[in-house]
């Protein structure tokens, strides 16, 4: 990176007045949480009010720290808070404390406000689930895991939020667990997502090595005096832990089959929660990344593939909950570019992550609402016309599809531009690559959730008998207007005189002015040209009122058929990994033994085979145990006697 | 022959071994009981009497013996911080596990124990025994002599008293693990190998140990100490193989790999409660002295022979993780679950600090808690009144018995080593000092048992899977799959395996501190 | 064996060089032996080969102890144990595990050949033996002292051990009888319920021309009955066969007949 780095902003204070209270933050979702899941059948009446209004609660924390911190100075922004000494003793000590700055209020606004409007809607989603008192302790452990991954002051304890989101993903994936599809489908996202827990749990081992402590304030300061290749190999490792937890290529196949959880948890996993973790973690991680630029252009280069990747898949999908999956995949490739183009694009991918959660919330919350109406269908071939009957959704949805689409002056436009001019910022060739891959990309994300958005409420009515769609009730459409409000306008809000990159830089340092390779207005023009051939091409394909939409797939060309299949990720896993350990597998007569696959489970059909090859040696004759026993001596003895 | 001179006996500290004297009075008092008392009170009689001595020992060990840090009988035994601490543990969770030992359903499913071990298996006159309410009561004497023996192992201080104390706690675990009421040709196939492997191990130690007499003249640990410290001539091809083959007998007690075998077929056909107990006590006591060994006795030598053993401990992790996933058998699956956990505590012990040592004893602790109320669950968990120890048995589990799934849960995740529980705490804490003075072969084992440790949470968290998310299988065939309800003495025993569990990983300042002031060694 | 051999009187030497390759012989007698009585008397003699020798480096106590206790005691106990259990009960030597001897074996020689190593590239000071303990305090009161002096604490646990085994062998092997046994007429009874062998088991045979209990009874129909010998007899292999007995019949009735004839 060529750019002038100011040295992050002035030190970390010891938290006082407001910032203080950020432990209330956590603590109130997760005594949600506690109460209902401990309180049992007592609380099914008002537990999963209790539990929207905590989650509330925890959003006005959240909004009385942040008006604090913009009372302060810039630099006196970043607040640490000590909880409690972990582990005290003698020479390695581990502390918990929360650090409150800039970059975690951000999320911390975004985690609570819209998960609080998702408790709302899932007031009205989930009103007839006999269950729903338990649904509403896991989303309020979500959202307190979340909170705690994003205020942690140290890699370990976000390693304890990264494990609780994931665990809590788990149990909302699977809530559904009576369909057998279901839980395959949360085993699936759970064993992806330990592949990426294995990467951050080594690279926090590896920092502790390096550094001796592993919160960001010793990490951060350490790094000038640790080697590239450390630096290098954290940061490789970090990204493998962003990778799982965000869905990026290679780990992204979990995503789509997450859809099976319902509809709002799959809007809190996109757009507040869980995916967004990795963003996360890579800024947070800036002073690591600047410093091993081999890491920092890994983590572009998966970016730009992921982006790539998901907007191609979400071109085939008619499921609209799963084309909506692979357009999150898509767009938080977009934040992993941008997050590793380096202080160029810290803010603008954590900005992108905002309105990002804006308008994919609301689009989830819109597709929740059409499957509402639609009788819990999915398939957008069997919707259309739905513009007529369901009129608020229409509406919020549209705004959304304005915002991805980066349609001036909506959200999108403004944080997605800005990734895509950033991409173009650098030397060589390498600024056409990554910003040739973000343009095309715009282009293509254009045409899918166009198709997405035409199929749904324009062309005719292709409904299946007995369909009678309805608008939602209120609970649900209030908060779909409240991210509509948002999606149209957040973006122009935070790129209000740069505000947000301003207020971001004390945490993630500033950039001096650059120049992309192509001219802004020419970046611009592009993007909005490729946008509109992308929008126009859905609307003569699926739009218009002679477009004939058949309600059977057409088996379609290669590529689309190759997009239907996820690209064959699932089968390469299953080529490289499972076939060797294909009879380890057979030896698991587990039930669920259908949920090992994807690349987690191919490294576990490896790790079966080798075990089943070990396990022969467990012949159950106490001569041949003997027989090891001596040869463990012989072996230890000969060694030893040999290097003496 | 000039005139003797008079006998002199050694000083005895006997506050300092008066917790090892109550438990070997209680022994000998359960033999009387199990001799005099009529049957039908011998069981009430020797559980009281068991879970008495216990904590009566545990009580004199608190009461005085802490104050009482000596090197007593003329060096033999050594009561200083790690064995007051070990030696305290073992009471609390040896009576723990007795807890479970005691455990009758009510008499639904009757004790863990056969009616009667000479009876032969499926005899008719097996089923007279057990028609006619007979116990194997024997098992709580032996539990207090295996203690006992325990006890002797973490504070022996010569090699003779430390392979004594091996032989005695060895034989009472030998039987106990041939008691078992159901499956009984595995269990007595088990107790078998158990033996004759036992015995191979002993003889490996036994041969360390001459070797080691050879070298420096002197069974006493100091003595060796000081004899590596004077580098004596000419000796010294004996010392490496020496220390080699005493560690190599004692690290079959803790199950490393490649003298493993003998733990998975030991821990399946062992009588559940008893498993709890071997697994949790033999660990803590066969580390604890192979603790007192390589520190105290050879630390000295250890750059000579600190390789092999880092090997072992690299291929324990790595077989006992391996090996777990193909596991169908909760119980075989917990034995290669424990020979991973004995790699994990090896990296521990090879640190080499005082940090170390303290992280170790941590460790045992935090393990031998949750791994006793684990296998108290397993033991709860039926079908057709026989134990379901097959992992398809578990499934669906959840539904039916949510609290004792979620406490199994519970404690899986601590094995796994997740944030927040003990597991997790105890891995750092012997961990830590293995990266922070391990050197570079402590920073590769770290590496291994982070990567081993991933393996095996993959393994527990299937487990898990399994209990919430799969559906039980139709019960068309067979009874169905019911979690008995516990004894108030089990219900003690797995509350309080669980709230160890959680309060090792939320608030372990307390536990590291204890194990840090108790990690001193005395000579 | 350097300055040490200095200490060795010619006397001891050969009687070493004798003894010790017959104590190796004997302790491999003891694992390859096919038979469990012949395997406990190869260890009986290794074990009075070891008594020898410590008598000879003048531990006197030691020796003797290790000849009563080991050899008499021990031994005997474990041959008592051994004729418990049937001296029929002989393992099969057929070993089915591919490979299993040939590394045990190679593993065998590793071992051995490190050890042998080890212990041979060690150079020994000069030792006096006992002798000064033997002139100083004394054999016994020296070892009186060490057992009850720095080791009582594990020479009292001992007694833990063995009350341990006690138990142990109580638990496993003592069949406490259930309920009231058959008595003499209830077995009787069951024999002719059951119909077999009415009068008992057939005697061996009748053949006085030595102990007769070794050959088995011939039935009527000329086949010979095993049921007539000892079990214990058989597994022996001591017994007869009567065929020979009845060729010697066959001759001698020939020969009376033939002298009659004459």
């Amino acid at each position: 990176m060529t750019s002038f780095i100011t040295e992050a902003g002035g030190a970390t204070v010891a938290a006082s007045g407001a910032p203080a209270l950020a432990w209330l933050l956590i603590v109130l979702p997760l005594a949600g949480a506690a109460i209902l899941l401990l309180g049992g059948r007592r609380t099914d009446s008002f537990g999963p009010l209790l539990a929207t209004a905590l989650s509330w609660g925890s959003f006005v924390v959240g909004a009385i720290v942040m008006i604090a911190l913009l009372g302060l100075p810039s630099d006196g922004r970043s607040q640490h808070l000590a909880l409690w000494n972990w582990v005290p003793a003698g020479s390695f000590q581990l502390d918990a404390g929360l650090l409150v700055d800039q970059l975690s209020m951000s999320f911390v606004l975004l985690i609570t406000f819209v998960g609080s409007l998702i408790h709302v809607y899932s007031l009205g989603y989930m009103e007839h689930d006999p269950d729903k008192r338990r649904f509403f302790a896991y989303l309020n452990l979500f959202v307190a895991a979340m909170l705690l991954l994003v205020l942690a002051d140290s890699y370990l304890l976000v390693f304890v939020g990264w494990e609780g989101v994931g665990l809590a993903s788990y149990l909302l994936i699977g809530f559904w667990n009576h369909n057998p599809a279901y839980a395959t489908a949360a085993n699936k996202a759970f064993f992806v997502n330990r592949v990426g827990d294995l990467g951050l749990s080594l690279a926090i081992m590896l920092m502790f090595v390096t550094f001796g402590k592993v919160d960001y304030a010793t990490v951060n300061a350490g790094v000038s005096q640790a080697s590239t290749t450390a630096l290098t190999a954290i940061g490789l490792l970090l990204l493998v832990g962003a990778t799982g937890k965000s869905a990026q290529f290679p780990l992204q196949s979990w995503l789509g089959d997450a859809m099976a959880g319902p509809t709002p948890v799959s809007a809190l996993i996109h757009a507040a929660t869980m995916v967004t973790a990795g963003v996360y973690l890579v800024v947070r991680s800036h002073a690591i990344y600047d410093a091993a630029p081999n890491a920092q252009l890994a983590v572009a280069i998966v970016g730009a593939i992921t982006l790539l990747y998901g907007a191609i898949v979400g071109c085939a999908k008619d499921d609209i909950k799963k084309a909506l999956a692979a357009s999150t995949m898509s767009q938080i490739g977009y934040m992993m570019l941008a997050a590793g183009l380096g202080p160029v694009g810290y803010a603008f991918a954590i900005m992108h992550l905002l309105t990002h959660g804006f308008f994919k919330a609301g689009m989830f919350l819109g597709a929740g609402s059409v499957m509402h109406g639609m009788k819990d269908n999915v398939n957008m071939r069997r919707f259309g016309a739905l513009s007529t009957v369901m009129k608020i959704t229409w509406v919020t949805f549209g705004l959304g599809w304005l915002a991805i689409l980066g349609v001036p002056p909506f959200s999108g436009f403004w944080s997605k531009d800005k990734i895509i001019e950033a991409a173009f910022i650098g030397e060589g060739i390498r600024p056409w690559l990554l910003g040739g891959a973000a343009l095309i990309g715009a282009g293509i994300t254009a045409f899918y959730m166009s198709r997405l958005f035409f199929m749904t409420f324009y062309g005719e009515k292709r409904w299946e008998k007995g369909v009678h769609p309805h608008e939602s009730p209120l609970t649900m459409t209030v908060p779909m207007m409240v991210l509509a409000v948002g999606s149209a306008l957040l973006g122009f809000v935070l790129s209000f005189n740069s505000m947000f990159v301003h207020w971001l830089a004390p945490v993630v340092g500033e950039h001096g002015e650059e120049h992309p390779v192509l001219s802004v207005p020419v970046i611009t023009g592009l993007t909005l040209v490729l946008v509109a051939l992308g929008a126009g091409y859905a609307w003569y394909v699926y739009g218009r009122k002679e477009a004939v939409v058949p309600t059977l797939a057409p088996e379609g060309s290669l590529l689309t058929r190759a997009a239907r299949a996820d690209l064959y990720q699932d089968a390469i896993n299953e080529g490289l990994f499972m076939r060797p350990g294909i009879h380890a597998t057979r030896a698991l007569v587990f039930a669920d033994a259908k949920g090992v696959d994807g690349a987690a489970g191919g490294l576990a059909a490896m790790v079966g085979g080798l075990s089943s090859r070990l396990r022969q040696l467990q012949t159950g004759y106490v001569r041949s145990y003997a027989l090891t026993m001596l040869a463990g001596v012989v072996a230890v003895l000969g060694t030893m006697w040999v290097m003496q | 022959m000039s005139a003797l001179p008079a006998f002199e006996a050694v000083a005895v500290d006997y506050w300092a071994v008066a917790p090892m004297l109550v438990v070997v009075a209680g022994a000998l008092l359960g033999v009387l009981v199990e001799a005099f008392a009529p049957r039908e009170s011998r069981h009430s009689a020797q559980v009281a009497l068991t879970v008495g001595t216990l904590v009566a020992a545990f009580g004199v060990l608190v009461w005085r013996s802490v104050n009482h840090h000596s090197v007593t009988f003329g060096g033999s035994v050594a009561v200083d911080g790690p064995a007051l601490f070990l030696q305290g543990a073992l009471l609390v969770m040896s009576s723990v596990a007795v807890l479970v030992m005691a455990e009758r359903f009510g008499g639904v499913g009757g004790d863990a124990f056969t009616p009667m071990g000479a009876s032969t298996p499926g005899s008719s006159q097996e089923a007279a025994a057990a028609k006619a309410g007979y116990a194997t009561s024997e098992v709580f004497p032996l539990t207090l002599f295996a203690v006992f023996g325990m006890m002797i192992f973490v504070s022996a201080n010569d090699l003779i008293t430390m392979f004594v104390g091996l032989e005695v706690l060895s034989l009472p675990l030998y039987v106990m693990t041939g008691l078992a009421r159901r499956r009984r040709l595995l269990s007595q196939e088990a107790a078998l190998k158990y033996f004759l492997l036992g015995a191979f191990s002993s003889a490996f130690f036994l041969f360390g140990a001459a070797l080691i007499y050879g070298f420096a003249g002197s069974t006493d640990l100091a003595k060796i100490q000081s004899a590596i410290a004077q580098g004596t001539t000419g000796m010294d091809g004996l010392l490496v193989p020496g220390v080699l083959l005493l560690i190599i007998g004692l690290l079959f007690k803790v199950g490393a790999v490649p003298f493993h075998m003998w733990t998975p077929d030991a821990y399946q056909g062992a009588p559940t409660p008893v498993t709890g107990f071997m697994a949790a006590c033999t660990k803590v006591a066969a580390f604890g002295a192979i603790l007192r060994l390589v520190y105290v006795g050879v630390e000295g030598s250890r750059w000579d022979w600190r390789l092999g053993i880092a090997a072992i401990a690299i291929l324990t992790m790595v077989v006992g993780a391996v090996l777990s996933v193909t596991q169908t058998d909760v119980k075989r699956l917990l034995a290669y679950s424990s020979i991973a956990h004995a790699g994990f505590i090896l990296v521990g012990v090879l640190a080499f600090s005082k940090a170390a040592v303290s992280g170790v004893m941590f460790y045992l602790v935090a393990y031998g808690f949750a791994t006793i109320a684990a296998f108290a669950i397993i033991s709860m968990v039926r079908q057709g009144g026989s134990e379901a120890s097959h992992l398809s048995q578990w499934a669906g589990l959840g539904k039916r018995h949510p609290v004792v799934a979620a406490v199994f849960s519970l404690l899986l995740l601590a094995f796994a080593g997740i944030p927040l529980t003990s597991g997790f705490t105890a891995k750092f804490a012997a961990f830590a000092p293995a990266v922070t003075s391990g050197g570079t072969a402590g920073v590769l084992m770290v590496i291994v048992g982070v990567l081993a440790s991933a393996v095996t949470a993959y393994v527990y968290v299937r487990i898990i899977v399994l209990m919430y998310f799969t559906a039980a299988p139709e019960a068309g065939e067979g009874e169905e799959v019911v979690a008995l309800m516990p004894s108030i003495g089990t219900t003690v025993a797995i509350t309080v395996g669980v709230l160890a569990t959680i309060l090792l990983g939320i608030w372990p300042g307390w536990a590291l501190d204890l194990a840090g002031r108790a990690a001193q060694f005395m000579l | 064996m350097g300055d040490a051999a200095v200490t060795i009187g010619t006397g001891e030497q050969v009687m070493f060089w004798i003894l010790a390759p017959i104590a190796v012989m004997a302790s491999l007698g003891l694992v390859f032996a096919r038979k469990a009585v012949h395997a406990a008397l190869g260890m009986a003699l290794t074990m009075i080969i070891l008594g020898v020798f410590y008598i000879a480096q003048g531990a006197d106590f030691l020796g003797v102890i290790q000849i009563f206790v080991y050899t008499g005691a021990v031994m005997m106990l474990f041959l008592f144990v051994i004729m418990l259990i049937g001296v029929d009960a002989s393992d099969s030597l057929i070993e089915t595990l591919k490979g299993q001897r040939w590394a045990a074996g190679l593993l065998v020689l590793g071992l051995g050949g490190i050890l042998v190593s080890a212990v041979g590239s060690v150079t020994y000071g000069l030792s006096d033996g006992v002798a000064q303990t033997n002139t100083s305090k004394g054999n016994v009161p020296a070892m009186a002292e060490l057992i009850f002096g720095r080791y009582v604490w594990v020479f009292e646990v001992t007694s833990a051990l063995l009350i341990t085994a006690a138990l142990g062998a109580m638990v496993l092997a003592h069949r406490e009888r259930l309920g009231k046994g058959p008595n003499q007429r209830e077995w009787s009874r069951r024999r002719f319920e059951k119909g077999e062998n009415l009068a008992g088991l057939p005697v061996p045979g009748v053949y006085a021309r030595h102990n007769a209990v070794d050959t088995p009874a011939l039935l009527p129909d000329g086949s010979i009955s095993e049921l007539s010998v000892s079990r214990v007899l058989s597994a022996r292999e001591q017994t007869r066969s009567p065929l020979a007995d009845l060729e010697a019949e066959d001759a001698i009735r020939a020969e009376i007949e033939s002298g009659s004839e004459r």
